[in-house]
């Protein structure tokens, strides 16, 4: 169980470091951050049933589309209503968020699609335990893109301008920084990170329009537990969030339907009784 | 009276007098249409109750939380304990007003986005949980007694007299003291605290309100349609909507509510026939385009085109 | 008996203690001045005069009452109003309905909407607010802003006043024009507490000034004496006596 749960929060967390980005350097809480996902997953599918692409494969011309569908996203509209009181901000990205619901819906129908590689049963044995190839894999390669995301803040200039802007804006553009190009990588990327989990969705489980507002949840009961704005945590929650709903699926009878709740519980346990996350 | 004011009051009276006396019309004309303005109307009172809640800044994403409580009240109590629809309804309102006050209370120290986020947490949460058990019908839902036997013209009419019900609150919380304490609420509880507002009375009290609405209008819609599941009643396409409509009408006003419901249902219902799923997708645009271009809705452009005619 | 009395108040945040053992007393009629450097605690002090925030432990009394677990709101309505050093006037309306919430909501007897407009008009012209009344608050100017604070901490009646640095960006015209001001409103009966960093209008206004360093209280006096203590230029670093600002 608790390997079941570690593997998964590999791939929350990948889901989760978007959101925590944008929320950290930008200040805007994404409310179609899901959505981007949705699209990798379904840009995936459509590789995948069309020419045979594997979804893994598909990685880097995904995160390349769905970056710059993100950078559009935020010049027409994000970019507007940085500067406007928070309703309209939440309110806009909620908008997006059921325009591009919606627009899968009518696309490409209500309807799950699965993609089955030909690996997908396949099984490793990691020391006494049995794990599914494909979560392992997308638990490694889930991992390192996060860490990658965490060096790339920690070491590059691009990432140490964007902590810059995320603990001062102002101060930031005063020394030269151009933050509304910073903002704009940064919610690229924050969009791209989650076309990537998507993809990665899209070898273990279906695609359904309407996977991106439960990840956009997920991935916001994760940043809440991390604590807002705290990009470092995000691995920690992470394990939260996949420990406790491993432990539901596993010893709540029915677990399924119930593991579902796990994170709506979360994050309304962590707003009321510790609003400031838990690992700040 | 200036010549603003006269005119909505002429508008007003004749809004009224069409929509009691459209029922009788319709039902021998188009029963069709009388099936859409129930529509119309639950959406409106949906609407109007969000509304009263946003204007204390609390911006809900529960509706449907209270839309559903409402409606599995009034469905199990009436099917189970064989009790006589209005109760059922009415009881559905008061349970969701009790589940206000606690929710109300635990949310009070939460703002904006955190707050939003939480109620939509609750909300799926109920969603969930009621899919799942068996008490509740599970995902299969209900099948829910008729209100009034059924008849269409008397159960619009009560839904029109809900409708009524919360115009007469609205008009009254916005000519009165209170809006002075929802609008400083709004703008800044903690200064509003310090100049005497009593902030947790005015929020809770908001909260309760705005459910009761929702619960009874979800009751209702059950009683009505005779059928619910989760899908339907505890559906973020409720919350969605309700606010919404608001927003495209002009938010923290009467009118505007409940123009914005009308307009979009009936637009939806048209949509409905070219698009059969998705039809969602002019929400999200309407939205984000209200939101970028003209975010006083609807009353803003009304307020601007009175403002050129001066 | 002092209007205002703390006693032994602490709070902490973390591991920060922003106010330590504090002992303060606010004599009825006064114009007591709190200074300190920055961090010394003195918006802390503020929020928990009025209820924003609760102390850890201490006590505050109010004109003989013990008002320390006592809400914002039912503090107001006892007599304790203030302003605040961020500037957040109510959006979405005009001046006058700004400090017509004070008069509607700040009295544990309600007012009808008209007598509170009309109570709300006088303390606007008290204040210099009188050809803006009508304005909504977008756009109003420094000054103007704080006029509508301190209007809106008076629509409420108080005893006690918190004035929250209200110096702070004023030219030496409208500092003068505060002043005149706030003697005006002490002269109604009103006692005034203030928090400011600008020295002069310190000197000008305060019969009284007690200094903060760490949240605690490191010396009370007239301004002059308050001046001459080693712990307060210690405090500031070796600044002489106060400068102009």
């Amino acid at each position: 169980m608790v390997i079941f749960g570690v593997l998964r929060s590999g791939l929350y967390s990948l889901a989760a470091v978007g959101l925590a980005l944008s929320v950290g350097v930008i200040g805007i809480v994404n409310f179609a951050h899901g959505e981007f996902l949705m699209l990798g997953a379904f840009l995936g599918y459509w590789l995948f049933a069309s020419y045979g692409v594997d979804p893994l494969l598909a990685i880097p011309a995904g995160a390349v589309g769905i970056f710059a569908l993100g950078a559009a996203a935020y010049r027409s509209a994000i970019r507007r209503v940085l500067r406007a009181p928070e309703l309209n901000q939440m309110l806009l990205t909620f908008g997006l968020s059921i325009f591009f619901q919606n627009l899968a819906i009518i696309l490409w129908s209500g309807d799950p699609r699965v993609a089955t590689v030909s690996y997908k049963a396949a099984a490793v044995s990691v020391g006494p335990l049995v794990v599914g190839l494909p979560q392992l894999v997308v638990f490694v390669l889930a991992m390192t893109l996060t860490l990658a995301l965490y060096a790339v803040l920690g070491r590059t200039r691009i990432g140490k301008a964007m902590r810059a802007v995320a603990q001062n804006r102002l101060g930031a553009s005063l020394v030269g920084i151009e933050v509304d190009r910073v903002y704009l990588l940064a919610f690229g990327v924050s969009t791209a990170l989650a076309g990537m989990a998507g993809l990665m969705i899209t070898l273990q489980l279906s695609v359904s329009p309407f996977m991106g507002l439960l990840y956009t949840l997920k991935a916001f009961a994760i940043i809440v537990i991390a604590g807002l704005g705290n990009i470092n945590g995000v691995i920690y929650a992470s394990l939260v969030l996949g420990l406790s709903e491993a432990f539901v699926e596993f010893y709540v009878p029915g677990g399924g339907g119930w593991a579902e709740g796990v994170f709506f519980l979360l994050i309304l346990l962590v707003l009321i009784l510790r609003p400031r996350g838990l690992f700040r | 009276m200036t010549s603003r004011v006269a005119l909505r009051w002429v508008a007003s009276a004749a809004v009224l007098a069409a929509a009691v006396a459209f029922p009788f019309w319709a039902s021998r004309a188009e029963p069709y249409y009388l099936q859409i303005a129930i529509n119309v109307v639950i959406f409106a009172v949906l609407a109007l109750s969000w509304d009263l809640l946003a204007r204390t800044g609390q911006l809900s994403l529960a509706h449907a939380a209270f839309y559903g409580l409402g409606a599995y009240t009034s469905a199990l109590l009436t099917l189970r304990s064989g009790l006589p629809v209005p109760a059922g309804i009415l009881l559905g309102g008061l349970l969701a007003v009790v589940v206000a006050g606690g929710l109300g209370i635990l949310t009070l120290r939460l703002r904006g986005i955190y707050f939003a986020i939480a109620t939509l947490a609750f909300s799926e949460t109920l969603r969930v949980t009621t899919n799942q058990l068996r008490f509740t019908g599970a995902a299969t839902g209900l099948v829910v007694p008729p209100l009034l036997g059924g008849g269409r013209v008397a159960q619009y009419l009560v839904i029109l007299g809900i409708l009524l019900l919360v115009i007469a609150i609205s008009a009254f919380v916005n000519r009165s003291r209170w809006r002075y304490a929802v609008t400083a609420v709004r703008a800044n509880d903690e200064v509003a605290a310090t100049m005497g507002v009593n902030v947790v009375q005015v929020k809770v009290a908001a909260f309760m309100v705005s459910a009761f609405f929702a619960g009874i209008t979800g009751a209702y819609y059950g009683h009505v349609f005779l059928f619910i599941s989760p899908i339907e009643v505890y559906s973020l396409a409720v919350s969605v909507g309700a606010l919404v409509a608001p927003i495209f009408g002009g938010l923290y006003t009467t009118a505007g509510p409940v123009i914005g419901a009308a307009v979009l249902r009936v637009g939806e219902e048209i949509l409905r026939t070219t698009i059969r799923s998705g039809y969602l997708i002019i929400y999200g645009l309407i939205l984000a385009v209200v939101i970028l271009y003209m975010p006083r809705g609807l009353a803003g452009v009304w307020d601007a085109l009175w403002r050129r005619r001066a | 008996m002092s209007l205002l009395r703390l006693q032994k108040l602490t709070k902490t945040f973390g591991g920060l203690v922003a106010v330590a053992d504090l002992e303060l007393a606010v004599e009825e009629g006064e114009i007591l001045a709190m200074i300190g450097p920055n961090g010394a605690g003195k918006s802390t002090t503020f929020n928990l005069i009025s209820g924003l925030l609760a102390p850890d432990e201490g006590t505050i009394v109010f004109d003989g009452r013990d008002v320390t677990g006592l809400p914002p709101n039912v503090r107001a309505h006892l007599g304790i109003g203030r302003t605040f050093q961020v500037m957040q006037p109510f959006h979405d309306m005009t001046v006058r309905e700004n400090v017509m919430v004070g008069e509607l909501f700040g009295h544990s007897v309600p007012k009808t909407l008209r007598a509170a407009q009309r109570d709300a008009e006088e303390i606007c012209r008290l204040v210099g607010l009188e050809h803006l009344m009508g304005r909504d608050v977008l756009g109003l100017g420094v000054a103007d802003l704080k006029r509508l604070e301190i209007a809106r901490a008076l629509a409420t009646h108080p005893r006690l006043l918190l004035l929250d640095e209200v110096m702070a960006g004023l030219t030496p015209t409208e500092a003068q024009q505060a002043i005149a001001v706030i003697r005006a409103i002490r002269d109604r009966g009103v006692t005034v507490l203030l928090i400011d960093h600008v020295m002069s209008s310190v000197r000008d206004l305060a019969e009284r000034v007690a200094v903060l360093n760490f949240g605690r209280k490191i010396a009370e006096g007239t301004f002059e004496q308050v001046a001459r203590d080693p712990a307060v230029i210690e405090a500031y670093l070796g600044v002489e006596g106060g400068t102009a600002h």
